[in-house]
């Protein structure tokens, strides 16, 4: 074969290949933001870091909620806007490190529409490094740096990312999988078997978590403390206002983390009621903090055998549960605006 | 612009067909095109400090020529030499070693010495060298009264400019010049390259780095690391830096070959090397014969006494760490390859005339490439460590002496090393397998060539073609995350 006809071949294979690959992503991302139910695939768990940015974008969302599964799973759009009449968008990702954490808030508080950024606090626990994330963590999808400066051609490797990664195939592709199964009139919560933020705690489940977090609590390292304390500092001149709240974990797995390190649980909680102290002494833009970690209606609930109305595992609380909290935490209203 | 990135792919793109355009039409504009778009390329990063590559460029061009003219009238054009090396030399011991040197002095004499903290600008370890090169050789006669547009194309030339290979100016310029009779075949071979290159890069080193820098990066918080944790993160490593590299070679290679320039092979299977002594022959070939030719040889080489050659052979290699970096962990990863280069020569004198039995030499073969294999990835610890205290670490990681789990030895850890080890010593790289047809020039070490792959060797058929086009579009599809190359931090 000639060498020209080898070009002709390869090159034509890419383009068809790079044809085909953004007519999926941009059909199916079309397809999921007009669907009903559209905005509770933010809920399932799969390279929701590659596309989420590129989403929250496309939304422009007045309420965001940043954190790990514990947001990721307990905020469904889809039930929280009608409930509170805001445009709201789930940030959440599986295991977001201290850093990621950070660099989500420091995203959604430099989106023009964003009125309130909710972020749980456990992801800032542990003992993660700067600049530590998950493979399909990149800077270059936020809006800003991290030192706060726009980020450089940021249009474009948003465009990239939608139409071209990966990380978009697989989640528009696990996206449209999840919506196709739903019957009309069906929502997210009709099938917890495919939102599986919906499903309902059984005593298995009950039975693992507690073996799986036996050795676990949660503390607060240096780093954590460092990417806390960088993110207060973004949010000091930012329009919108930043809500924490402590997790609302179950008090079976909190006694767990009583028995782990007690301690390191309640330094945890001080340092970060002393940063946020020190934060609205001196900013404009104060910061609300509401705590979950202890007893109140949803982490008392009684598990009979295990099975739950408010929580997926011991420390996944479902959607609705979420829309309590935000209740609770006056999330919407017009008096924290 | 990193070669992984889409403003690369279009740049690239733009530059082949722009080139093609002008190619036969005007040898001058072709040359002045690539001119461009090669500051286009390097000003894409920061514009400035393009100012600084155009001004260093022109200050040696003069110089060299200079020295050129008073060799051909037998002036003295010493004090030319040494000036250029001060120049160069102080250039990036301004930029990249000031502050290390300034804070160690102040450290140890407790002075507080004032410490001005300097931007490094991207490639100056690398358009230095080869402009060292060019000095040294025209002292010694070996340049030929280069134009200055060929002089700045050379030094700019995209391809090489941000990550080597180092390349020399008589390997260069002539083909600037050249008239190339197989475009086809220099776009097929050159795009494909690109493409193994491309997969190296975004399916293999970016999946493995994020292990090792969580490993890494715990050993630099304090961690005292675990018997697993260290031995995963120092494979990790070790292979991310093979592919990393071997990833960044072939692109800049395929760049090249796309434009009908041939760059010198710069990685052949260093895993496969069965000695220290090869490993260099075969890792970032073009830096270890450049301090060969300009360090190691003026130092007296062989010359003298054995004693004396293991002390050039060690400083030698301990300056081209500090080469990598301004960092003490470079300075002992370039010592740590300095001594085992010297145990290596000094075993070979010991064994001179010994020849094992035929039954003994695939074992001792096996053998020698593990423990080179070890010596090589132990090294790679100081390298990748952040301080000494965090090579400590995982160094003591291994013999087990931490304790931390971060990792565990899963089967998906155990499948992905076999995959790893049998990549690198099993199949063949990308020069054997893309050598028929002319991909880069020769390695210059002739006891080590390159020899073509008797499997898996390119054939530009039209099923490749669709096989390495799929493979390109699932390379990027895993590009989006945008990490850069290891080696264009030095």
């Amino acid at each position: 074969m000639e060498k020209n006809r080898y070009a002709f071949w390869f090159l034509g294979t890419v383009a068809l290949g790079i044809a085909a690959l953004m007519g999926f992503n941009w059909a199916v991302g079309a397809y999921i933001l007009n669907h009903p139910a559209g905005a509770s695939v933010q809920t399932l768990a799969g390279f929701e870091r590659a596309l989420k940015p590129v989403w929250l974008a496309q939304i422009r969302p007045e309420l965001v909620f940043v954190g790990s599964s514990r947001v990721r799973d307990g905020f469904d759009p889809v039930l929280i806007d009608p409930a509170l009449k805001v445009k709201s968008f789930n940030y959440g990702a599986s295991s977001m490190t201290p850093y990621e954490a950070r660099r989500f808030a420091q995203d959604a508080l430099a989106q023009p529409s964003v009125k309130q950024v909710v972020v749980s606090l456990d992801a800032f626990t542990g003992n993660g490094g700067p600049g530590e994330a998950l493979p399909s963590f990149d800077e270059t999808r936020l809006a800003v740096t991290p030192d706060g400066a726009p980020t450089q051609r940021r249009a474009l490797w948003l465009f990239t990312t939608r139409f071209l990664s990966g990380g978009a195939l697989g989640m528009n592709a696990l996206s449209v999988y999840a919506l196709a199964r739903l019957k009309t009139h069906e929502t997210a919560a009709d099938r917890p078997d495919i939102f599986n933020a919906y499903s309902h705690m059984t005593g298995a489940v009950m039975q693992r978590d507690l073996a799986y977090r036996r050795t676990r609590t949660l503390t607060m390292g240096s780093g954590p403390a460092r990417e806390f304390s960088t993110l207060l500092a973004s949010a000091c001149d930012a329009n919108a206002r930043l809500i924490l709240f402590f997790p609302p974990d179950h008090m079976a797995i909190q006694a767990r983390y009583r028995e782990g390190d007690a301690a390191a649980l309640d330094a945890f909680k001080q340092t970060v009621r002393n940063t946020v102290a020190r934060h609205n002494a001196r900013c404009a833009s104060k910061v609300v903090m509401f705590d979950f970690l202890g007893p109140n209606t949803l982490t008392t609930e009684a598990l009979r055998d295990g099975r739950s109305a408010s929580y997926v595992d011991l420390v996944h609380f479902r959607p609705p549960a979420g829309l309590w909290l935000l209740e609770k935490m006056g999330v919407g209203l017009p008096r924290l605006r | 612009m990193p070669f992984n990135s889409y403003p690369y792919f279009i740049f690239l793109a733009a530059a082949v067909l722009g080139y093609w355009l002008l190619e036969n039409r005007t040898l001058t504009g072709r040359r002045v095109f690539l001119l461009l778009a090669s500051y286009a390329f390097y000003a894409w990063w920061r514009a400035d400090f393009l100012l600084l590559l155009m001004g260093s460029t022109l200050v040696n061009y003069m110089i060299g020529r200079e020295i050129e003219l008073r060799r051909a009238r037998q002036a003295d054009r010493r004090i030319f030499l040494i000036g250029g090396l001060i120049f160069n030399l102080g250039l990036i011991a301004l930029f990249k070693y000031q502050t290390l040197f300034v804070t160690t002095a102040s450290d140890l004499l407790n002075i507080g010495l004032p410490v001005s903290e300097f931007f490094l600008p991207l490639a100056i370890s690398f358009f230095t060298f080869e402009q060292i090169s060019y000095l040294v050789d025209a002292d010694t006669g070996k340049t030929r009264n280069y134009s200055l547009l060929d002089y700045a194309l050379f030094v700019a030339y995209f391809p090489h400019l941000i990550a080597g290979p180092i390349v020399r100016h008589n390997d260069l310029i002539p083909q600037f010049v050249a008239k190339r009779t197989a475009r086809a075949n220099d776009l097929a071979a050159g795009i494909t390259l690109f493409t193994i290159g491309l997969a190296k890069k975004t399916l293999i080193a970016d999946n493995l780095a994020p292990f090792a820098d969580t490993i890494f990066n715990a050993a630099g918080r304090g961690t005292a690391l675990g018997l697993t944790d260290s031995w995963l993160g120092t494979l990790f490593f070790s292979f991310q830096i093979y592919f990393d590299f071997s990833a960044y070679s072939d692109m800049a290679l395929g760049s090249a070959v796309m434009l009908g320039i041939r760059l010198p092979v710069n990685f052949h299977s260093p895993y496969k090397a069965t000695s220290i002594i090869e490993f260099w022959r075969r890792w970032h070939i073009s830096l270890s014969a450049f301090l060969r030719d300009y360090l190691y040889i003026p130092l007296g080489g062989n010359r003298g006494s054995r004693a004396r050659r293991y002390l050039n052979l060690f400083i030698t290699m301990l300056l081209g760490g500090l080469w990598h970096g301004a960092s003490w962990t470079f300075m002992l990863w370039g010592g740590l390859h300095g001594l085992y280069l010297a145990i290596n020569h000094a075993f070979r004198h010991v064994t001179k005339g010994v020849t094992p039995p035929a039954i003994w030499r695939l074992p001792l073969h096996v053998l020698s490439v593990l423990l080179t294999f070890a010596a090589t990835s132990l090294a790679w610890i100081v390298f990748r460590a952040q301080d000494l205290a965090s090579a400590r670490n995982v160094a003591g990681g291994l013999l087990g002496l931490g304790d931390s789990a971060i990792v565990s030895f899963s089967p998906l850890a155990a499948v992905t090393l076999a995959l790893l080890f049998a990549i690198v010593w099993w199949m063949p790289n990308s020069m054997q397998i893309m050598w028929r047809h002319n991909p880069a020039l020769p390695s210059p070490y002739a006891r080590d060539p390159v020899t073509p792959a008797s499997r898996l060797a390119w054939q530009p058929t039209r099923l490749q073609a669709c096989a390495y086009g799929l493979l390109c579009i699932v390379a990027i599809l895993a590009l989006s995350n945008l990490k850069p190359f290891i080696y264009f931090q030095f």
